[in-house]
């Protein structure tokens, strides 16, 4: 037996086709396709395909999936008084947990299939857009079955149209984010596929880890972090005293990438397209934050996370920041669904061992006798 | 970069005091250093629970304490108790329990897990396990009572009627049994995702959706239901031979961690004797059959009786029916997924492991929709 490793790092705890994040090269890989050829290039709907099934769908099998999320919008009677029965301050986090939970419930179990991938993953933003509506008050809004996926979100969620130019934003990110080789929530999901249970409870499982401010929860924080110092008469003075009490810098570092992160870079550029007040701030306190991390730690290669740029982006697109981790959810759900599908098309149970660093046995005292 | 060991075979996640499967010697050793066996006469399952919590039994006050705070616990929430009602009555049971312990831990605000959200976490389980059990049969939940232990609580959930101490004894049994097993599957599912700093109920959902997996807590359904196919101690030796002939698996046998009869398995064995005498016979001649058989075609492997095998064989002395067995084994084990959740908070690492790539070379265009 090996030794404990603390967290499994470097240990290879799937094999997968799905993506891969070549950490070294600043590369994001799906299905053979680097992210920078896909971001602005496909819908998020052929993204979804490709990762389902390892390639890029023809137009009859794009107008075919088109088809099949726009009539999986419509939650469940029982799933809409689940979301209508919680507190309108709930996290949505907890929302989207719970209500896919009873949007996905079974009476027996089924296998995963990419049938009910495509029912989950059009079910994420309903959820999403409704309980927005119903924590103001509004009615919810209907689905409508003539607009793509990062439309009819953001339809949801108003009433309106989006813009184009909003709508291809969202779509971007939705690519973007969609997958990422073994992180934790994708990790939870495949583990809860090995021991054969349903699509759905992997799903939750996911929600759940992605919840976790080390993984999905930051990027609301990149905004409260920006607006503190945005306030502050010297930013850099202000960031150097966070150092001093230990405060993290909000967006930066991640395990893997050695280089710049080829998501940030993308979302960068579109953050200074779209949302010029933001990119000012954003980019000086990158430039501020990348310098003092290199002064304390010249050792580690210190970069900018995806959270940073995406921040930026979904605020322009008009999402209030409690529902930026919610949004990753709604784009990651296509990658954990297509790891659950890997995992279970050639499954092992997941169980690792543990190292145990208790006492030695020894006899227990009968309850009157304890002192 | 390390070897690839499927499903993480050998390969050690955590460090644990919660429990220690020794699988050679057939030894399960919770907290504190305890045997099972020697668990088993003295605690019931809140003393266990308390143990699995707090390294060390309790004495009667702090039992006390401890009840009075699980009686407290029993309680559904608004968002719990409409997203229940809102249930189809027919739904999967843990998918009733997977989503109702969800909207009931949903909150305003990120909590970092604490003792006291464990402790209501486990309460509530029997509340919503004997909702999800009567509602299936057409009848109404009803409210927990404040005056009964864990266990009798669970059944008077259930059942609506004051329940028989021996089968209160059964199920206590039980609890304490299965309350934890090292980092097996959903467990190390709950680790997980508290690894990323999310909040007790995300864990435990995380842990319910794993348990579902019939390669996990699943298992007990299929060991009665084979028993069920196999109908009597007579038909047990063709069943099984034809079952084999088939390549089927023969569900309650195998273990991946003991090397001997597994402990617990031993206990039950036991007990199932005077639980469900009819069915202990039945179960008797598949277990000896069944090992013969398995001894036979593969005479190198250790191949032992499992706990699902005659767990399904005390859970059914105590009148639970089958399709309630993965969430009775939810119920005990959330002591030891919350138990693994609090310990790995003193040394929070995210969990993230690496992925071996066997796609294609990257670098390859992506053609327009067109030209596909």
């Amino acid at each position: 037996m090996s030794g404990y490793i603390p967290g499994l790092e470097g240990i290879t705890a799937a094999q997968t086709q799905i993506s891969m994040v070549d950490g070294a090269n600043g590369r994001l890989v799906y299905q053979g396709y680097v992210i920078a050829d896909l971001a602005e290039e496909m819908s998020c709907e052929a993204v979804a395909f490709l990762l389902w099934t390892g390639r890029l769908p023809t137009r009859a099998e794009l107008d075919a999936l088109s088809l099949e999320l726009a009539g999986s919008r419509t939650l469940t009677p029982a799933a809409t008084s689940s979301l209508n029965a919680l507190p309108v301050d709930t996290d949505p986090m907890d929302v989207l947990r719970s209500v896919v939970s009873i949007q996905g419930v079974e009476h027996r179990l089924a296998k995963p299939t990419v049938a009910l991938a495509i029912h989950a993953t059009a079910s994420f933003p309903t959820i999403l857009a409704m309980f927005h509506r119903h924590q103001r008050g509004l009615d919810p809004i209907k689905p409508r079955a003539d607009l793509g996926h990062a439309a009819n979100y953001l339809y949801m969620l108003t009433g309106e149209e989006a813009r184009p130019e909003l709508v291809r934003a969202l779509n971007t990110y939705l690519v973007l984010l969609a997958d990422h080789g073994m992180n934790a929530s994708t990790f939870t999901a495949r583990v809860i596929a090995s021991t054969e249970s349903d699509l759905t409870s992997c799903l939750v499982g996911a929600i759940g880890a992605l919840k976790g401010p080390a993984h999905g929860g930051a990027p609301s924080a990149v905004i409260e972090q920006l607006e503190q110092i945005g306030a502050a008469d010297d930013p850099e003075k202000w960031m150097r005293d966070a150092r001093t009490r230990k405060v993290k810098f909000m967006g930066f570092g991640h395990r893997l990438y050695r280089v710049y992160d080829p998501r940030a870079k993308i979302l960068k550029a579109m953050c200074e397209r779209m949302n010029p007040k933001f990119f000012a701030l954003a980019s000086k306190v990158e430039e501020i934050a990348l310098r003092l991390l290199h002064e304390e730690h010249p050792e580690r290669p210190q970069s900018t996370n995806v959270e940073f740029y995406s921040a930026g982006v979904l605020q322009a697109i008009g999402l209030p920041k409690e529902y930026f981790s919610p949004t990753f959810a709604v784009s990651r759900v296509a990658g954990w669904s297509a790891h659950v599908l890997e995992q279970a098309a050639n499954n092992r149970i997941i169980r690792p061992q543990s190292e145990y660093i208790g006492p030695e046995p020894r006899k227990p005292v009968p309850l009157g006798e304890r002192g | 970069m390390a070897e690839f060991s499927p499903g993480l075979e050998g390969v050690v996640a955590a460090e644990t005091a919660v429990s220690e499967v020794d699988g050679a010697n057939g030894r399960l050793i919770y907290r504190g250093g305890y045997l099972i066996e020697d668990i088993v006469p003295v605690a019931s399952y809140e003393e266990t629970a308390y143990l699995l919590w707090h390294g060390e039994l309790p004495n009667e006050k702090e039992v006390d304490a401890l009840r009075q705070q699980m009686a407290a616990g029993r309680t559904l929430n608004q968002s719990a108790r409409g997203t229940l009602m809102a249930m189809d009555a027919a739904i999967d049971p843990m998918d009733v329990l997977r989503t109702v312990v969800s909207a009931q831990g949903a909150s305003k605000t990120l909590t970092k897990p604490s003792l006291e959200e464990a402790v209501a976490m486990t309460a509530v389980f029997p509340t919503i396990v004997g909702a999800a059990y009567r509602r299936r049969s057409g009848k109404d939940p009803v409210e927990p009572r404040d005056d009964l232990g864990h266990a009798a609580n669970l059944l008077w959930m259930m059942e609506g009627s004051e329940p028989d101490s021996a089968k209160a004894h059964l199920v206590d049994t039980y609890l304490v049994l299965l309350a934890d097993h090292g980092l097996n599957a959903s467990t190390f599912a709950a680790r997980v995702v508290a690894s990323t700093g999310s909040d007790l109920t995300s864990c435990i959902v995380g842990a319910i959706a794993a348990l579902k997996g019939p390669a996990h807590g699943g298992a007990t359904f299929a060991a009665r239901s084979m028993l069920d196919k196999i109908g009597s101690a007579d038909n047990a030796e063709t069943w099984l031979t034809e079952a084999h002939a088939r390549h089927e698996r023969f569900s309650g046998f195998g273990h991946r961690v003991y090397r001997t009869y597994d402990p617990r398995a031993k206990i039950l064995r036991e007990m199932a004797k005077t639980a469900a005498p009819e069915l202990y016979k039945t179960a008797a001649r598949t277990e000896e059959i069944a090992l013969k058989i398995l001894h036979d075609a593969h005479p190198d492997r250790p191949n032992a009786t499992n706990v699902d095998f005659w767990a399904s064989v005390v859970l059914t002395g105590a009148g639970i029916p089958k399709e309630l067995f993965t969430t009775l084994f939810a119920t005990s084990r959330v002591a030891g997924w919350t138990a693994h959740v609090l310990e790995s908070l003193s040394d929070l690492r995210l969990i993230r492991p690496a992925s071996r790539w066997i796609g294609p070379q990257p670098g390859k265009k992506p053609l327009q929709l067109a030209k596909r």
